[in-house]
């Protein structure tokens, strides 16, 4: 518990840092940018020492599964894909809303607090070799939807 | 349903998910800075938000009373390190006048995954550190001055960090009173 | 045993919040104009409780009751001052006022991303959760008379 509120208010600092910082309000690029190489890295240590994952759909069922669970103290609430590359991961108590209220303005705020997130799980699945585009919604707080897109050449 | 969640130790995976992370925003700072000063600062800045705040709940957390002296707090600052970074630093080299100590990392979990190149030996990597300390301690009505004598990261065999007791900051009083 | 009001200073005595329960009568002054001198007067009777104390004052003061009202006090290390209205049966408010301070106000003010440190709290989960705490706990009940 200790470490997470630590890791929490550094989360919101990076978050001013990117956005409030530089002028970027809606630029959200360092901020992925920062998750992605978290990701990236993050996976290499956690993955080394096991077997390679035998597919796709192993692969997606790690992050969404182990991964999330690790990092956000919680299981996702609901994983789903439509078979064709496209995963959704719903967590209805997202760790970086968990303390911020429901109200119109505060929703208005809520992107900042995913992005970091789309990051992290791009730059873990690129890792694994596969590559995604990561984009997630927030319609009432502290519920969050995240959506996998696998990119296919 | 998943055969691997159990190889994880989770308070590892979580350190290093905050050492990563860290590495990842200094990494962000020197593509936006080209003056590595600037880094520090920012990175100190960041520290200090982050004392201002975690301060309230190591003071919940720990019930810990105002302190009388220094060497109060210096066993209340490593106690922090404790619980929130889980590395216990040597308190020592204290000055005479009791007002100056230093606290010595063996390992510093900030930098377990990091060498510094040769063009950024002017960077001080872990200013978070030094910021956190002097944001939290600003809370508790201590003015201090912190900074790094020696960073494993640049060859030294330990961290040292120093802190030094400026002056105690005055409750403020109410208007009309004095 | 019932709660009245609540205020909550910062250490340069903004009032950072304001609630109440089961006040029934007002002051006749405004929120502000109150605050300024709850604030005024708690920091009169802390160093002239101090000042007097035959003992090193370690804790200073606590509480003081009238005999319709007793004002609870509590002041984190940080200059964080809960100010707790409560009738004079009310036992055990020291305890309360710690478990506000690391239960509501370090998870939903300190914790809060949007919050800004030395600002009024005006958010409505704090609200809620603060709500819920006051209303479970032992102390709150309202009294018939």
């Amino acid at each position: 518990m200790s470490e997470d509120i630590l890791f929490d208010f550094l989360h919101a600092e990076i978050v001013n840092y990117c956005l409030h910082d530089n002028n970027k309000e809606n630029d959200f690029s360092a901020l992925e940018y920062i998750g992605f190489n978290t990701g990236y890295r993050l996976i290499e240590r956690l993955t080394r020492d096991a077997p390679r994952f035998k597919d796709e759909l192993e692969t997606m069922k790690f992050i969404c599964t182990d991964f999330w669970t690790l990092i956000y103290k919680k299981q996702v609430d609901n994983l789903r894909t439509n078979n064709h590359g496209m995963y959704v991961v719903q967590d209805k108590a997202f760790r970086f809303l968990t303390r911020i209220s429901t109200g119109a303005k505060q929703l208005e705020h809520a992107p900042k607090f995913v992005f970091f997130t789309c990051g992290l799980v791009r730059g873990a699945l690129t890792n694994l070799g596969i590559n995604s585009t990561v984009t997630a919604e927030v319609q009432t707080i502290p519920a969050c939807k995240f959506h996998i897109e696998i990119n296919r050449n | 349903m998943s055969r691997q969640a159990s190889r994880f130790d989770s308070k590892k995976v979580n350190a290093e998910f905050l050492t990563l992370t860290y590495g990842a925003l200094v990494t962000q700072m020197l593509r936006d800075f080209e003056n590595v000063e600037d880094v520090n600062k920012q990175l100190e800045r960041i520290g200090y938000n982050m004392g201002m705040r975690l301060i309230e709940d190591f003071l919940a957390r720990t019930s810990a009373p105002r302190c009388l002296e220094m060497r109060e707090t210096a066993d209340r600052i490593q106690q922090a390190f404790r619980i929130y970074l889980n590395v216990q630093p040597t308190i020592s080299n204290w000055s005479a006048s009791s007002d100056e100590f230093s606290l010595v990392f063996e390992t510093n979990p900030l930098t377990e995954f990091v060498e510094l190149p040769q063009d950024l030996t002017n960077l001080r990597y872990s200013s978070i550190l030094s910021g956190c300390i002097r944001g939290a301690l600003e809370m508790v009505q201590l003015d201090v001055q912190c900074w790094f004598v020696q960073d494993q990261l640049k060859g030294d065999n330990v961290t040292e960090l120093r802190i030094k007791f400026v002056r105690r900051l005055e409750d403020a009083i109410p208007a009309g009173e004095d | 045993m019932t709660i009245y009001h609540l205020y909550i200073f910062d250490k340069l005595g903004t009032m950072m919040y304001y609630a109440e329960w089961n006040r029934t009568k007002k002051s006749g002054v405004s929120r502000e104009e109150e605050a300024k001198l709850t604030y005024g007067m708690l920091f009169s009777i802390k160093s002239f409780v101090s000042k007097i104390s035959p003992h090193d004052p370690r804790e200073g003061f606590l509480f003081y009751k009238t005999n319709r009202y007793a004002l609870h006090y509590m002041e984190t290390p940080s200059g964080l001052k809960f100010v707790l209205y409560t009738d004079t049966a009310a036992l055990n408010v020291k305890e309360l006022l710690q478990q506000l301070y690391s239960k509501i106000w370090v998870e939903y003010v300190v914790r809060d991303p949007l919050w800004s440190p030395g600002t009024p709290v005006t958010s409505e989960l704090f609200q809620t959760k603060l709500d819920e705490f006051i209303k479970q706990s032992a102390l709150y009940s309202i009294r018939n008379i």
